[in-house]
């Protein structure tokens, strides 16, 4: 029995038919290495960075401008005061409290200003007075020999609650008002009545 | 899944870097007083939790852009409402920031380590 010839029609769709499952699988392959190193459609790290760089800027400013205005904090600034010893008219033993003072016995500034205190004591007498004031507020200071800030520095301090200033000598103490409240500064040498009190507003 | 080398070696330093910014954040809050020091105080809680965050690898995809954005947010907003009020303007302030600034490139270098391609051949 001979054998049917193949036609050359039938090769040719075989070969067609083995072209395309070649073709499918070389797809199906492409396509699955496409789902191995792409799971999910996703921005490059730049343009993620980029994005979220510009809506964190852009909410940044926006809420930042917002709490300034709605603070309303005015700007820290330099503020100078002039503070003397003082006394009142009576007689201290009579009366069992010392007659010093401070004048001014009263500053107020806001909070995170720089303060400059030049302090001078003025005593008539041989009686030294100390600045003193409590706690959170230190501050440095240099005293001078002489009734103002030109005579040669006498001592200085850095961080103290406390200094000597004795009479007519000239003390620069400065710090910043970090906290707001009412503070105390006083004279450690007449207490109660040689003291003043710190406003800070804030 | 496993982190190359210098994605590891981002991660922890960008914990660490979280960790000193929200403390000092927290000192900050607590050592000035007032409404606008408070705030500080709430920033830096969340920064500590986002440092717990990275630490355990969580969600790490939402979690790196997330903390990359909300520390350029801090930093803009400090830089804004200083301008504005003048206010946090000291040694403390600066430090943080300074550090916060590293924080960001930090960040943005775990973010282009972890979604490098070389991961996922």
């Amino acid at each position: 029995m001979c054998k049917a010839p193949i036609s050359a029609n039938s090769t040719t769709s075989s070969n067609y038919a083995k072209k395309e499952n070649l073709h499918k699988a070389l797809r199906i392959e492409k396509l699955e290495r496409t789902i191995v190193t792409q799971p999910t459609r996703q921005w490059s790290a730049e343009k993620l960075l980029l994005v979220v760089s510009v809506v964190a800027i852009v909410a940044g400013a926006a809420v930042g401008t917002s709490v300034g205005y709605a603070v309303h904090y005015s700007a820290p600034t330099t503020r100078a005061f002039y503070l003397f010893n003082s006394s009142l008219p009576f007689d201290e033993h009579t009366w069992g409290i010392p007659h010093d003072t401070f004048a001014p016995d009263r500053i107020t500034v806001n909070k995170g200003d720089k303060v400059v205190i030049y302090y001078r004591n003025i005593e008539d007498t041989t009686e030294p007075h100390t600045f003193s004031m409590d706690t959170p507020y230190t501050f440095d200071a240099v005293v001078h020999a002489g009734q103002n800030e030109t005579f040669p520095v006498a001592t200085s301090v850095k961080g103290a609650s406390d200094v000597v200033v004795q009479v007519n000598q000239t003390a620069t103490i400065t710090f910043t008002a970090h906290w707001a409240g009412v503070f105390r500064y006083y004279c450690a040498y007449h207490q109660p009545t040689m003291t003043g009190y710190l406003a800070v507003l804030g | 899944m496993q982190m190359p080398k210098g994605s590891a070696m981002f991660r922890w330093s960008a914990v660490v870097l979280l960790f000193i910014t929200g403390l000092l954040d927290v000192y900050y809050g607590n050592f000035y007083a007032g409404f606008y020091e408070n705030l500080w105080y709430a920033m830096g809680t969340i920064y500590i939790f986002t440092a717990a965050v990275i630490a355990a690898n969580f969600e790490p995809r939402f979690a790196q852009p997330a903390v990359f954005g909300y520390a350029i947010f801090l930093f803009v907003l400090w830089a804004t409402t200083a301008f504005a009020t003048g206010v946090g303007l000291d040694t403390i302030a600066y430090l943080d920031k300074a550090i916060e600034a590293l924080l960001v490139v930090n960040m943005a270098l775990l973010i282009r380590s972890s979604r490098s391609p070389s991961l996922l051949r």
